[in-house]
Order: structure tokens, then sequence, then C-alpha cells
């Protein structure tokens, strides 16, 4: 379980970088995606892995023995929304540089393919 | 008057009289000019009336506290010493205050002029009154500053700017390194107060940090007394006024080096490396300036020269380091300060009434200005030593110390000899000062018609003249107790040499010397006057241009190299910054790793083949995107989609449904996004561009480092999962949950309760990109290639034409009806769907973040479906109100427990039966949540809209487009 | 106890932006009073706050968000250095709002909410004790920044703003992936109950710690522009718009404000013997780098603003070696430096901006500048030295004005007198020589005489091009409010050379304050509060 969600994290990780690493904008914002991704599970599986565990309470105090770990859940939540709004200010942010510019280059300038 | 705030006003007086006749420049000349002059009188009366004080070897003492927490305070100290600079300062600024008013042009309101001429002798009153040393550093640095402005007046002259520039960077830069020199003392000697500095003598050249301290420091003091090698920037200095040249440029500024030689004698003299540094600098200078005066074709260039000269002569006889050396540089900075000031004010009369400075071009002025010429005439003799003048006295001393050094028969020759050189030297240039000037016969052509100045004008001149005069012939009685007085300050009254200023010693050998400098300087002129006139420069010396090697030097290390590595800085292109990054970030992350043993063996056990599965396919889509993002875009986006799928599967399958559902609908939002914005990014072609062999290795590269940070995450995140640790803060959560945050869905509470500012800041960060986004698609200009319809609606408009019974855009309007009917009759169901999200989200999966997006969803796919123009007829969207409403509910809802007393986002809640929908929590948290879900739902349309509505650009007028999404605002 | 001062910084600005967002853009008259109001508030606040927390015995204030327990909750904490910051960011701003009422707010929509924005998230950042949060906050200014930055549009904000996203997302991912490591080895997010575990951290998981730590140190160096990570800044503070810009000059020193903070804090000598001063070396290094790599840029930038970037560069490489050393002394010396070097900065951006050819944004703002001014012709002809040009010089008021205030930030940024750039950088060389032989003591002593060097080249060369060469250059429809907004920001700094001593003694408890975190330990988590 966990040495598969571990290579799961370093492939998503290792793709999004080389595309943080092109030239292009589009490129770019696919490569932000993966590692956000990433990143995502990579701070939902430090609270440990957990199958068949209930996310909701049924007692009035749960034991942590029993139910997944809500706190690195609710981290991601709040991580999740960040990077959905960043990516999208990045995406418009590309698009209008690529109205600018002409090209869909990071730097503008349209030099290496 | 008190004489324990004495000090403080004499300081004073300059800078409030600067600031004065600055607020007030439009009373123009007069004010400026009587401020000046009075506050210059008014210094000069309160120094003399310290006189018996000083004489009798007082010391006065004035401590303003400033920082005494960093050993700074306004410490003003006027011992003798300091006291003959006072006057000096005072008087001479006097003299050149009542100068220029009548050199300066009738029409320059001299406002400017005479601020910074105040400001300058404020701060050359504060270098030699202070007693603490960083004090002196502060005020040594602000002359600086005032010279530069001094120099550079008439700023719209080149030479005025490069000379102004040229002793900025000079001076501050040695200034710069006094500072770091005095930090050094004051730690070796444990206080910056100079009292206590100058009692710590054999401390500091017994301490390992000696010679650089020295080095530092002499650095300082030889920048600002112009002493070989840093001896160019003076005669650069001659493009500022007259007036400045004579007070600053020979009087005073540059006489703040020598000053501080003598100042710190007591404390760093006495080594050897004293005697070579400081008796070498001194002896080059001496004799290079007299060398180079003598070629000088500009009145003030021969002045410059010879103060560089004089300069060094004072240099060398503090470095020699007996004590007489010292009385004699300080008597010498005396002398050369009067003749040398009266020297420049008559060369600016010259200048002023001839129209010229170039000696090949004046001469026989004497008919014409006889009293100036006489003037002169004394002056240049002071200059030349000739007996009876002030000069020759110092001078004869100057020879005795040659003589009584003692560091080996050939130093001793040498140093005899090129003492007398120089001195031969000066006669020479004096005398070829005053004969070029005044005597032979009258040129032809003159640029004015020469007349007697102004008596304003001459007056200073002739005091000067007068004062030479005097100490020349009765020393003892005019300058004898305040010479004690500031000799006895230096050195202690008890350490005080046997000298005398008796005008007549007999027949001595430094007698001797001086006759025979005498002679042989006018031989040498007699010899030499037909060669003056047609050299350009110095013989020799003349092609070493101090000016243009600094200039070169500066253009080089501060410009042109510079500009070449700051050429290949990255900060223009993305990728290798961000190439950087990762790999710092490797190698910070790797270093610290292995900072500590990471003992994690890989176990096989327990790998689900499902899971293990579903992952194979995780990574084959993300491996896909990778490779299809540059040229099958719309491929790329949907193995994206397809790894954040497998990653939803994953959150579910290990029991977080919250997250899955957040990661579900934020993807389907975030792919409309990009698919609406795909449209505008250019069309790219396969193998269009060749590959060079540069980008294949820049491919290969990239793709060892991806594989490098996979790596290293990966184990980061096994080991981290291998390693729970024992007690979280988690268990926190369960426990109270439910009991006191009032939701099962612990989640849920956490983001609203436990942890809800993260959620507030959360929240405002979407509004704060919905905004931006906003802002940017309002301005937004699409590509020109990219503003063309879409080919296939393009295809289906010309169907239209050619069908009569279809009018044209009649497909376009009905693409897609039914789904379009269909999702029309689903948007209420959807809308409750969110709400029912929204509702049960305190105790299952949901909430106001999922319930905002799934409302923005309906809302989006409604866009889709009916068109914007149709959704805006029918229903107003207002998102940036919704976002306004929702951050004020969810802050408001936080404020509302402190009008209970309790701390900002104390949640309260009771659970309460309510009709069909059943026993609902009714927790503050749910008010909260209902500002997140305002939020989102107005962030998420905002930004939909926005740029959904570039779609409804029309072809060639993209002008419209703030109108079309004027709409939200 | 619950002293709302403390929050107050952080919601007031939030609610003044959700309030203009309610009023709409169209009302700009409402929305200007809203942000003087919420500025004026803010300042007033923060002067409170200051006094609350500096009182004598008072060691600052524990906020606990929500009532809960601060080991699992978040608390907010302001300490002497915190109401320093939060102090700093108000006056900045108040000081620009005058300025932004000029042609810059215009530009595009939305300029006062924004700046509201980031001024929630930049005290949110300076009061917040929980880790997570910070991040948060963070976020919070960085996509404030965002918007700022590309306010006004035009191809070069947008081109670096897009680089600035880029560099920063990277960043903010780094970030995450520190903060989850960090908690996944202590299981908790509070500052203060991190600073209690670390030292007790089993060995097998102290690397895990420690890459946790040093991606978090990574991306907050991003931040402080550390060279190699810097080369974003002075293209992207250029091309902003200068009273952004001016704010800006804060954002580096959030950056040194977590080092300083969580290095002392967490990393301290209580971290034990195998974590203790962790990273520091790193600071001390890469600020002479960052330094030179400035240096190099300042006398290389071909046009104002950028060598007003590399200043920035300078500053902040500065600060990053002095709290590297790690010394109470010199860290208080770095404080008063980071004050003054940000007013300054603040203020030579916002004469920048006037001395840019027009306020237009397609052009290029700012002025190009000469590598260096042809020696004058006169000098070198028949030996003679400059001939005295006496025609008179008229200046008029608005280049005395801009040339005194010009010349006034280049004496602060050179630290040269007799303004406060002097005393600060006196304050913070003069401990470095007690720190005894230390070869990054001396390096770094030496570096920031250097430094203080070639500034005076570089300014002294743009100034003599600017205002003496071509002056009829200038572009001079200079609004009194934009000069208030320079004058108020100089004038703060020549009042902090008078009065220099009051705020001196401040820093240098802040210092020792932050030198102990047991202080800050023992206030965050009394002994009181029962483990549940």
């Amino acid at each position: 379980m966990e040495l598969v969600l571990a290579a799961a994290i370093g492939i998503l990780a290792a793709s999004g970088v080389w595309l943080l690493l092109r030239p292009r904008t589009f490129q770019v914002i696919i490569g932000l995606t993966l590692i956000s991704y990433a990143v995502n599970l990579f701070i939902f599986s430090i609270g440990g892995l957990r199958t068949g565990a209930d996310p909701v309470l049924h007692a009035a105090a749960g034991d942590i023995a029993q139910y997944a770990d809500p706190l690195p859940q609710a981290l991601v939540l709040t991580a999740i929304v960040i990077g959905f709004a960043t990516t999208a200010l990045f995406l418009v942010v590309l698009l209008t540089s690529r109205g600018l510019t002409g090209n869909d280059h990071v730097d503008g300038e349209d030099g290496t393919p | 008057m008190p004489d324990n705030v004495l000090p403080s006003t004499i300081i004073g007086l300059p800078f409030a009289a600067g600031v004065l006749v600055f607020l007030w420049r439009a009373h123009g000349r007069r004010l400026a000019v009587w401020l000046m002059i009075g506050t210059a009188l008014l210094g000069l009366l309160l120094s003399l009336w310290l006189y018996p004080a000083i004489t009798g070897g007082g010391v006065l003492r004035q401590v303003i506290p400033w920082a005494p927490g960093l050993g700074l305070d306004l410490v003003l100290r006027v011992d003798g010493f300091a006291w003959l600079f006072m006057l000096l300062i005072c008087g001479i600024g006097l003299l050149v205050g009542i100068y220029a008013r009548y050199y300066m042009p009738a029409d320059d309101p001299l406002a400017r002029f005479f601020a910074l001429l105040l400001a300058f002798m404020g701060s050359m009153l504060g270098i030699v009154m202070s007693g603490n040393v960083i004090q002196l550093v502060f005020f040594w640095e602000m002359t600086s500053l005032f010279s530069f402005l001094l120099i550079g007046y008439w700023h719209h002259g080149a030479s005025a700017r490069d000379g102004a520039r040229m002793a900025l960077v000079v001076t501050s830069g040695g200034g710069l390194c006094l500072f770091a020199g005095v930090l050094l003392l004051g730690h070796i000697a444990g206080s910056y107060e100079l009292d206590a500095i100058l009692a710590a003598g054999d401390a500091v050249r017994a301490h390992a940090l000696y010679t650089p301290t020295l080095l530092l420091i002499l650095l300082g003091a030889f920048t600002k007394s112009a002493q070989f090698p840093f001896h160019f920037w003076l005669p650069q200095a001659m493009s500022a006024p007259t007036p400045v040249s004579a007070y600053l440029h020979s009087a005073t500024m540059v006489k703040a080096g020598v000053f501080l030689l003598v100042r710190f004698w007591p404390v760093l003299a006495g080594t050897d490396e004293w005697f070579w540094i400081v008796g070498g600098v001194g002896l080059v200078t001496l004799i290079l300036g007299a060398y180079a005066a003598m070629f000088e074709q500009d009145l003030k260039g021969v002045l410059a020269y010879s103060t560089i000269s004089h300069l060094g002569l004072i240099t060398m006889l503090v470095g020699l380091g007996s004590t007489l050396g010292v009385v004699a540089a300080i008597f010498h900075i005396v002398n050369h300060a009067t003749f040398k000031a009266s020297l420049f004010m008559a060369a600016g009369a010259v200048d002023h009434e001839a129209g010229t400075r170039d000696l090949r071009r004046l001469g026989g002025l004497r008919r014409f200005m006889p009293i100036t010429a006489t003037l002169a005439l004394v002056a240049a003799a002071a200059m030349a030593g000739v007996p009876l003048l002030n000069g020759f006295l110092s001078k004869e001393m100057f020879f005795a110390e040659t003589l009584a050094a003692r560091q080996g028969p050939l130093l001793d020759v040498v140093s005899v000899v090129i003492a007398v050189a120089a001195s031969a030297f000066g006669v020479t240039y004096s005398i070829r000062f005053v004969r070029g000037v005044f005597f032979g016969r009258v040129p032809a052509s003159l640029p004015r018609e020469p007349h007697e100045p102004p008596l304003w004008m001459r007056f200073p001149i002739g005091l000067l003249a007068l004062a030479c005069l005097l100490v020349g012939m009765l020393p003892a009685q005019v300058i004898g107790p305040s010479l004690r007085a500031a000799a006895s300050a230096v050195l202690g009254a008890d350490h005080l040499p046997e000298y005398s200023l008796a005008v007549w010693h007999g027949v001595t050998t430094p007698l001797l010397m001086s006759i025979f400098a005498f002679v042989a300087g006018c031989l040498l002129f007699a010899g030499l006057r037909h060669r003056f006139a047609g050299l350009e420069a110095a013989p020799l010396i003349g092609r070493f241009s101090g000016k243009r090697i600094f200039e070169r030097v500066l253009a080089v290390l501060a410009a042109d190299i510079p500009r070449r590595i700051e050429r290949i800085y990255p900060s223009r292109r993305l990728q290798p910054q961000l190439l950087l990054i990762v790999l710092l970030a490797l190698l910070a992350g790797g270093l610290a790793a292995a900072s500590a043993p990471f003992g994690v063996r890989p176990r096989w056990s327990s790998v689900d083949p499902a899971f293990a599965l579903l992952w194979l396919l995780g990574a084959a889509c993300a491996i896909g995107a990778a490779t299809q993002a540059k040229f099958h875009r719309l491929a790329a986006l949907v193995l994206t989609g397809g790894a954040g799928l497998v990653s939803c599967v994953s959150f579910v399958w290990l029991s977080a449904p919250d997250l899955a559902a957040t990661q579900l609908l934020v993807e389907v939002v975030t792919t409309i996004l990009i698919l609406l914005g795909l449209r505008w990014l250019p069309k790219r072609i396969e193998g269009l561009a060749a590959e060079s062999r540069v980008h294949r290795f820049r491919r290969r590269r990239d793709v060892l480092i991806a594989m490098v940070v996979g790596i290293g995450v990966a184990s980061l995140a096994y080991a981290a999962m291998m390693h729970p640790v024992a007690d979280s803060i988690s268990r926190f959560f369960l426990e109270r949950a439910y009991a006191e945050g009032g939701g099962r869905n612990v989640v849920n509470v956490i983001l609203v309760d436990f942890r809800g500012f993260d959620t507030l800041g959360e929240i405002s960060v979407l509004a704060i990109v919905a905004l931006t986004v906003f802002a940017l698609l309002r301005r937004f200009r699409p590509a020109a290639e990219s503003i063309n319809v879409p080919q296939q609606q393009q295809r289906q408009t010309a169907l239209d034409a050619d069908q009569p019974d279809r009018a044209v855009d009649h497909s376009l309007t009905d693409y897609l009806m039914i789904p379009g009917l269909i999702i029309q009759l689903m948007f209420p169901v959807i809308l409750l769907f969110g709400l029912h999200l929204f509702l049960r989200g305190h105790d299952l999966p949901g909430g106001g973040f999922v319930a905002g997006i799934t409302v923005a969803v309906a809302l989006i796919l409604l866009y889709m479906a009916r068109g914007a123009r149709w959704v805006e007829t029918h229903l107003r969207v207002l998102p940036v109100r919704w976002i306004g409403l929702g951050l004020l509910l969810a802050a408001g809802t936080g404020l509302a427990s402190l009008v209970f007393g309790r701390p900002f986002l104390t949640s309260y809640f009771h659970y309460a039966e309510l009709p069909l929908l059943g026993r609902l929590p009714l927790a503050s948290a749910v008010l909260f949540d209902l500002g997140v879900f305002c939020v989102v739902v107005g962030a998420t349309t905002l930004m939909l809209i926005a740029l959904a509505h570039q779609s409804l650009r029309r072809p060639r007028q993209p002008a419209d487009a703030p109108a079309a999404t004027g709409g939200p605002g | 106890m619950s002293n709302h001062l403390v929050i107050a910084p952080i919601v007031l600005p939030l609610l003044v932006a959700a309030l203009q967002l309610l009023v709409g853009e169209k009302r700009r008259r409402t929305v200007l009073a809203l942000s003087v109001a919420s500025c004026v508030a803010l300042v007033l606040l923060a002067a409170a706050l200051m006094l609350a927390v500096s009182a004598d015995g008072v060691l600052g204030a524990v906020y606990r968000i929500g009532d809960w327990p601060a080991r699992f909750g978040i608390v907010l904490v302001a300490d002497r250095l915190s109401a320093l910051m939060v102090l700093l960011t108000s006056v900045l701003a108040l000081a620009l709002l005058p300025y932004a009422l000029g042609r810059w707010q215009h530009r595009g929509g939305h300029f006062q909410p924004l700046l509201q924005f980031l001024l929630m998230g930049l005290n949110g950042a300076f009061l917040t004790g929980d880790l997570f949060n910070l991040f948060v906050f963070f976020e919070v200014l960085l996509a404030a920044s965002y918007g700022l930055a590309l306010h006004g549009s035009g191809a070069r904000r947008v081109s670096a703003g897009l680089h600035y996203i880029a560099v920063n997302l990277t960043a903010s991912m780094l970030f995450l992936l520190g903060v989850s490591l960090i908690f996944g080895v202590t299981g908790t997010l509070n500052m203060a109950a991190l600073a209690e575990l670390i030292p007790t951290v089993p060995e097998r998981t102290r690397a895990l710690l420690h890459a946790g730590a040093a991606l978090l140190g990574v991306a907050f160096l991003i931040k402080t522009a550390m060279w190699p990570l810097g080369f974003w800044l002075p293209r992207t503070y250029a091309a902003a718009s200068p009273v952004v810009a001016a704010m800006f000059a804060l954002m580096t020193k959030v950056g040194i404000y977590v080092l300083l903070r969580l290095g002392l804090l967490l990393f301290g000598d209580a971290a034990g013997p195998a974590s203790a001063h962790f990273g520091s070396g790193w600071m001390l290094w890469g600020g002479v780098a960052t330094v030179v790599a400035g240096i190099v840029g300042m006398l290389g930038a071909r046009d104002l603003a950028k060598l007003a970037g590399y200043n920035v560069l300078i500053s902040s490489g500065t600060l990053l070696g002095a709290i590297g050393l790690q010394l109470p002394a010199v860290t208080a010396g770095a404080l008063a430096y980071l004050v003054i070097s940000t007013l300054a900065i603040a203020a030579f951006f916002l004469v920048v901006g006037l001395l840019a050819s027009d306020g237009d944004d397609e052009t290029d703002d700012s002025l190009s500048l000469e590598p260096y001014e042809q020696p004058g012709e006169t000098a070198a002809n028949e030996g003679l030295y400059a001939q005295e040009d006496e025609s008179r010089v008229v200046i008029s008021a608005p280049i005395a004005m801009l040339s005194g205030s010009f010349f006034a930030c280049a004496l602060l940024l050179a630290g040269l007198p007799p303004l406060s750039g002097f005393l600060a950088k006196f304050a913070m060389l003069a401990p470095m020589l007690e720190a005894g032989p230390r070869a990054g003591a001396t390096v770094l002593f030496t570096l920031i005489i250097v430094a203080g060097f070639c500034t005076v080249i570089a300014m002294c060369r743009a100034g003599i091009q600017i205002f003496w060469v071509e002056p009829e250059r200038l572009f001079l429809k200079v609004r009194l409010s934009e000069t208030t907004s320079i004058l108020l920001l100089l004038g703060l700094c020549l009042l902090l050379t008078v009065l220099v001593e009051g705020p001196l003694r401040y820093l240098r408890d802040t210092a020792r304050q932050i030198h102990t975190p047991a202080v800050y330990i023992q206030q965050v988590l009394p002994a009181a509060e029962v483990q549940p």
C-alpha cells in the first residue's frame, strides 16, 4: 500500500517537474497541476494510510485507532482549494501573456521551441 | 554665554543658518550673504572668546545624548588643536563669504550656494570638534557630500560633473574605509570616545588588528588630503567656483586628512608601519606635487598641485614620528591655509577681471591691478618660503626635521635631497605664478579689459597676506601661544618638545638649505621660463593622468564588467530560474536528509494488487500527459484529468470521501477553465521546429533531474508513512469534534471550527484570485490569429447563408438544443443538491466549499447550454457581490463571538428539530460555512464567466470585451 | 487572555476589502475613504499593540482563535518582533496611500481591495503562531501580490508576472512538502509546540525533520530572493507600478521575518546538538552571495527601476547574512537596518516612478542608464581645468524636490550620514566585530562596507546623469499627493536619525526576546494548560 502510493507520488512529481522545466506555458500549467496532485497525496499520506476506516464519527468521541486521521485531510482540502485558485490565475496570466506577446513561450519571446 | 553650551552653539549655527538660507531662498542674495557672513563672524568671535581658556590648556567638553546604547553620543570636545582649526574654518569661511558675494555672478540668487557652504562649514567644525570617532566619521562623510555638491555647483559643465563625481567617489570611499577603521579602533580600545582611544595607544599598537586598522584609517586620511596615489581628484575639483576651491580645497577640507593623522598621532604613530607608509607617501606626494605644479598652465592648476605638495609636506612631517615634526606639521597647516587661500582668491580675482586663468594668455596685469598684484606677491613669497613670511618658518622646521630624522644614512640623504628639491620647485612655480600673471608685457588679446577688483574682493586677500607677514615677523607673539596650545593638546603638555619660533636662528644647516633651494629655484625658472609655455603637460609624469586612469578603471570595474555579468543573469528567462530552484531544493533536501540516519526498508508485503493496478493507470496518465503536453494539449488535459481521477479514487479507497468529492469537483472546474482557455493558444504542429542538439541535451538533463526529484519525494513520502508519529494532535479533534464542535464529520468541523481561520484565509485567496482574473481578462487582448471564430462554426454559418430557410447564426443558436433544455431543467435540481451537500456538510461528507463549487458548475453548465447572453438576460449574476457578501458573512460570524467576550471564531451551536429537514445542527459554524459557500460560488462563477465571455468577442473588434464583461462588476 | 488587539490587524483589512467589493468599483470616493480609514486605524492599532507588548513585564500577547487550546487550535502570537513588523507594514501602507491616489490606482480593477488583502496577508503572516496557518497567509499575501504586480496589465508586467507566479507556485509546493514532513514527524503545527518537541524527536525521524525544514527553508529563501533563487525579483519589481513596487519592499522582509523567527525558535541552542543552528550557515553564505549578486546587478543595471530592484537584493542579502550569524546584538542592528532599508527602498521606488518618462504603462516606464558618462572633453584640452561656466543655474521646484529625494534615498541606501542608514549600518557592523574572529562575520563586514561604496558609485552615476546631464528629459508633473508619500517616508527616516535611542532600545529587547525562545514557548503553552 504505502509503497505503491509512494511510487505514485514520485511519478506524479517527476512528470510534473519535467513539465515545469519545459518552455511552453501550457506544459508548465499541466506540470503544476500534476505536482499539486503529488503534493496533496503526500500531505494526505503523512498521517499514515487507513483502508475501510470510517470518515465520520458514530460515537460522541472517536478513537484515533478506528478513524481516518482527519487533520491531514483538512490540510489537503485547504491545499486543494488554494491550488485550484492559483492554477486558475496562472492559466489566465498565460492566456494574457499569449495575447500580448503573440506566443506561448514562458519568456514571451519565441526563441527555443 | 556659559562655556558648556558654547561648542554646540558654534556647531549648530552654520546648520541652522544654512537651513534658513535654503528655506528663504526667495529672499535671494542679500539674506543669504548676510547669514553667511554673520554666522562665520559669530563663530569666529565665539572661538576667539575661548582664547584664554584654550591657551591655558583647558579642554571644553559637551555631551549631547544621542544613541548611548550604541556608545555613540554627540561629544563636542574643544582642545587647542581643534580650536586652531575652528579659527581657520570660521575665519577663512568669513573671508570666503565676503569674497564670494562679489565673485559670484550677479544674477545668481546664491541661496543654494551659501546654504551648501554653511552646511559644509558646520560639518567641518563637526569633524574637528568630534569627541567620538564615529561622530567624526559622520561629519567626515558629510564634508565629502557637500564638497561634491559644491564642485558640481555649475553642473551643466561636463568637467564640473566629472570633478564632482571623482571627488565624491574617492573621498567617500576613503570615508567608508575610515569608518571600518574607527570601528576596529573602537573595538580594540573598547570605546568610541576619543579620550578613551587616545589613552589606549599602547594597547592599539600592540593589538593583532593594528595593521588593518592603520591601513584603513590612512586610506581615509590620504584620500581626503589628496595624497599620492589619490591626489588626482584635487586638480579636477578646480572646476568648482573659486571661493569653494579657496575654502574647501586648500584651507579646510583637504586639511581634514592631516588633521586626522595628527589627531591619531598619539595612538597610531611610533611604529615602523607608520613611519614607512605615512612618511613615504608624504615624501612622494611632496615632490610629485611640486614637480607637476611647475608645468601647469592653469592658475588654479598650479595652486592645486602646490596644495598637494604642501599637504605631502605636512604628511611627511607627521610621518617622521618625532614630536617636533608634529609641531611643525600643525604650524604649517596654519601657514599653508593662510597663503594658499589668499592666492586662490587672487587667482579668482584675475580670472574674474581678465577673463582667463591661462598662464600663456596672461601677463603684465600689475599695471591694471597693482594692489592685487602686491598682495599676491606677498602670498606667493610666503608659498615660496621667503624669509620674514610664515611659509619660511615652517619650512625651516621641516628642513630641521628631515635632518634630524635618523633612519640610516641613505634614507637621510634621500629625504634631505627631496626636501630641498621640492622647495626649489616651490620657488620656481611661485615665481612663475607671479611673473606670468603680473609681470612681463600685456598680451594683445585679453578676453576682458582688466581692472582692479572691487574693494571687498581685495579685502580678504589683503587680510590673509597681512597674516602671512605678521606671523612671519612676530611668530612668537602672534601664533606662539595658540601653536603651543594646539601642540600640547596633541602631544600632552609634558611631552612638548623644545622649539623656538624665532625668525633668526643664526646660520644653520636649514638656513643654508633654504638659500640653496631658493637660488636653485630661481635658476630653474630662468632656465625653463621659455620651455614652460610650450608644454602641454609635465614631462615624464605628464602621460600618467590619474584622472584618465581613474575614469578607465571605474568604467571597466564598475560598468563594463558588471554589465556583462548582469546580462547573463537569467532574470528574463523562466526555465533556468525554475531549474535552479529545483536543483537547490534537491541539494538542500538531500543534504538535510543525509544529516541524520535515515533507515527505512521497503516493505513489499501488504501491497494491494488492485491498488497497484489503479496506480499503474495513474502513472501511465501522468507520464502520458508529460509527453503529450507540447503538441496535443487536449490529450494532455484528458490524461491529467485521468491522473487526478485516479487520486480521487485512492482518496475514496483510503477512506477520505471529502477529499475525493472536493478533488473531483475542483478538477471539473479546472478542466472547464483550461478548455475555455485552449482556444486562445497558438496551434502547434509536431516536427515543424528542427530539433537541435542543445534541446535534446536539455530534455535529457531535465528527465534526469525529474527522475531524481521523483525518487527523492517518493522516498521521503515512504519514510514519512513508515514512521507515523506516536502522538498527533488529531486525537484531540476526534475526541472533541462532536462534543464541542457539534459535528460528526470531523474534517468539516476542523475546517469550519478548529481551524476555521485557515479556511478564512483560503476563501480570501479565492476571492483575490477571482478579482485578479477578472481585472486581467477585462484588458485581455487575444492574439490576432486566434480571434477568428472556430472553423466548424464558420462552416455552419456558411451553410446557413446558403440555405434560404435558415437565418445566419441559426445553427449556432440551436446548437446543442436538446442537451441545453435538459440542463436548463436540471439546473434547479443541481442547486437543490448543492443545498443538500451544504446542509449535511457538518455531519456527512460535503460542506460549504463542495456545495459552492456544485452550484458554480450548475451555473456554468447553464452558460454552456444556453450561451452567456441568454443566461445574463434571464438571471442577474453579480459574482463580486457574492464574494464580498461571503467574506463579510464569514468574518462577521467570527466577530460575533467577540460580542460574547470570546475570542475570534469561537463557535456556538445547538441542535434544533426542524419540520421535514429533521434534526439539524444550528452551529455558528454553519453560518461561517455559508460565507464560504457564497465566496466559492462568487469566485468560481466570476472566473468562469470572465473567461467564457472572451469567446463572445466578435472577430476584428475585440474592443467590446470590456462592455461584455462589464456585467459582473 | 483575549486581547482582541492581536486579531484586529488581520480582520480589519479583510472586512474593509469585503465592504469595498460590496460598494463596487464605481463609487471611488467611498472605496478610497474606506481604505484611508482602514490604514489610519491599522497604524493606530499597530502602535497600540506595540505599546501593549513592550510594556514592562509583558512578553507578548497570545490569542487563541476559536478559544481552542493553543496546542490544537490556531494561535496568534504578538511579541515585540511581530508587533514591529505589523507597525512597519501599516505605516508603509498609510504612507503609500496618497501616492496611490494619483494616476496609478485606476490602471486596473480593484486596486484598493487588493491592497487591503495584501495587508491582511502580511499582518497574518507576522502574527500567526501556527505553521500551516502561516502557509495560508503566505498564499493570501502572494495572491494579493500577484494581483498588484499585474495591476495595470501591459506586456512587461504580464510576462514578469508570469515568472513571478510560476516561481512562487513552485515555492508554495516546497512549503507544503516541508510543513507536512514536519507535521508528520512531530504531530503538531503549533510553532511553540514544535520548538518543544524538536529536541525530543527520535533519531530515526530526525532526517525527515531536517529534510522538511530544509524544503521549508528553500521556500522562504525564494521569497527573500537569495542568490541564486532571486533572479525573478528585479524584473518583477521594475515592472510593477511604483506604489506596488514600494509596497513590495516589504515582501522580501516577510521571508526574512520567518527565517529569523523559525530559525531561532525551532533551531536555536535548545534544539539539541543534532539540530541546533540548522541552516544558519546557509543563510550566512547565501546572504553573502546575494549581496555580491546585488552589487554586480546594481552596477550593471540598465535602467533606474532595475537599479532599485538590485538594491532590494543587496538589502535582503545583508539581512540574511546578519541573521545567519545568530548573535543577539547583530540581530538588533539587522532589525534597524530592515526598517530603514524598507522605508528607503519604498521611497526610492516612488521617486523612480515619478522620474519615469510618463505614467504610461505600455511604454518602458523607467529611465535607461548610460554605463558611464564620457569624461568631460574640456578637461583634457591644453592643460586647463574646468573654465568656470558662470551662467546661473535655475532649478525648478519639482526638480529640487525630486533630486533632493533621490539624494536622500541614495544616502539611506548607501548608509552615508547624515541619515539613519548610517546609524543602522553602524548598529549592525559594530557588534559583528565583537563576534570575534569568524570567517563569516569578517566577510560580511567587509562586504557591507563594499556594498555601501558601490551604492555610492551607482547612485552617483545615475543621479548625475538624470539631474545634471539631461534634466530636460524628466517628466515633471509631480502632484502634491505623490510628494506627500515620498516626504512622509523620508521624513520618517530623518526622524529615526534624531530619535534613535528609543527605537534601538526596543530593537535590542526584541532581539533578546527572540534569542530566548523559551519565553515564547512558555507564553504560548503555559504549564497551566492541561494536556487533554
